[in-house]
């Protein structure tokens, strides 16, 4: 059985933590999951959705972000657009999420 | 025989586009399936929401997202039945399931 | 591998940058939902002849 890979990429930091959470429930379906933070910088997360991100983590996923404020405040893994292209060619279903 | 389509909804501006989109293929035979989450919740509201739920053969909301933007639990939208007040699990059915898959 | 990028909105550097880089030596097609009146027949249409949609934001 081959396994779908899914990226959600967040460009509106209204959307990004829903977007996360969203990320989470396809790696519980079974899923590659992985979540993009773009473009925008992110509160700290809290406890909770730290807890989720490393349950993501727990069923490779992850999550990665173009922001380095991003990567500093909440430990997300860095991501260029060129690498974030790359990867999207090997993805099953590719998510622009929300609104930019 | 006409591929299936599975919606997922996550801006609540594209209502217009989601009901177009699945008029057309249905009008094709298809087999249409709309998932409806966090902001996009909101659309559940939407006087033309119950015509979308006549419309595809199935219309779920994520219950989680609905509450998160003020709505009760028991306040069902109209055209909705109850038991698709559902999780992000619908997302799951739609990409594993369906043959093509559309986020707006 | 067919792609078809449905834009929501005029595409951006940063959309414009993935694309090119998702499509490279694929076969590709669009589809401007911002555009007036959306014929969803023909979108419908290219979804099903596509292998992979991407509705950008």
């Amino acid at each position: 059985m081959e396994y779908k890979k899914v990226c959600l990429m967040y460009r509106h930091e209204d959307y990004a933590l829903d977007g996360i959470r969203s990320a989470l429930g396809l790696a519980v379906e079974n899923m590659y999951a992985y979540g993009v933070v773009m473009d925008k910088e992110i509160d700290e997360l809290d406890e909770l959705n730290q807890e989720s991100i490393e349950m993501l983590r727990d069923m490779e996923g992850e999550v990665f972000s173009t922001v380095a404020a991003n990567v500093e405040k909440n430990g997300f893994e860095a991501i260029t657009i060129e690498e974030l292209g790359e990867k999207l060619r090997e993805m099953t279903h590719i998510v622009p999420y929300g609104i930019k | 025989m006409a591929k299936s389509l599975g919606i997922f909804v996550t801006t609540p501006d594209n209502l217009d586009h989601v009901i177009g989109i699945t008029k057309a293929a249905k009008a094709k035979g298809s087999n249409v399936k709309v998932f409806f989450t966090w902001k996009a919740t909101t659309l559940a509201k939407d006087p033309k929401f119950p015509g979308l739920c006549k419309l595809a053969d199935d219309v779920s909301i994520c219950v989680d997202s609905y509450k998160k933007q003020g709505f009760s639990v028991d306040d069902v939208p109209e055209g909705l039945d109850p038991k698709k007040m559902a999780t992000q699990a619908q997302h799951g059915i739609i990409i594993e399931d369906f043959d093509c898959y559309l986020s707006l | 591998m067919k792609i078809l990028n449905v834009y929501r909105s005029e595409p951006d550097e940063t959309v414009q940058k993935l694309v090119e880089i998702v499509t490279r030596d694929r076969e590709a097609d669009t589809f401007d939902l911002y555009a007036g009146n959306p014929d969803y027949d023909a979108l419908v249409d290219k979804i099903f002849a596509a292998d992979q949609t991407i509705c950008w934001w």
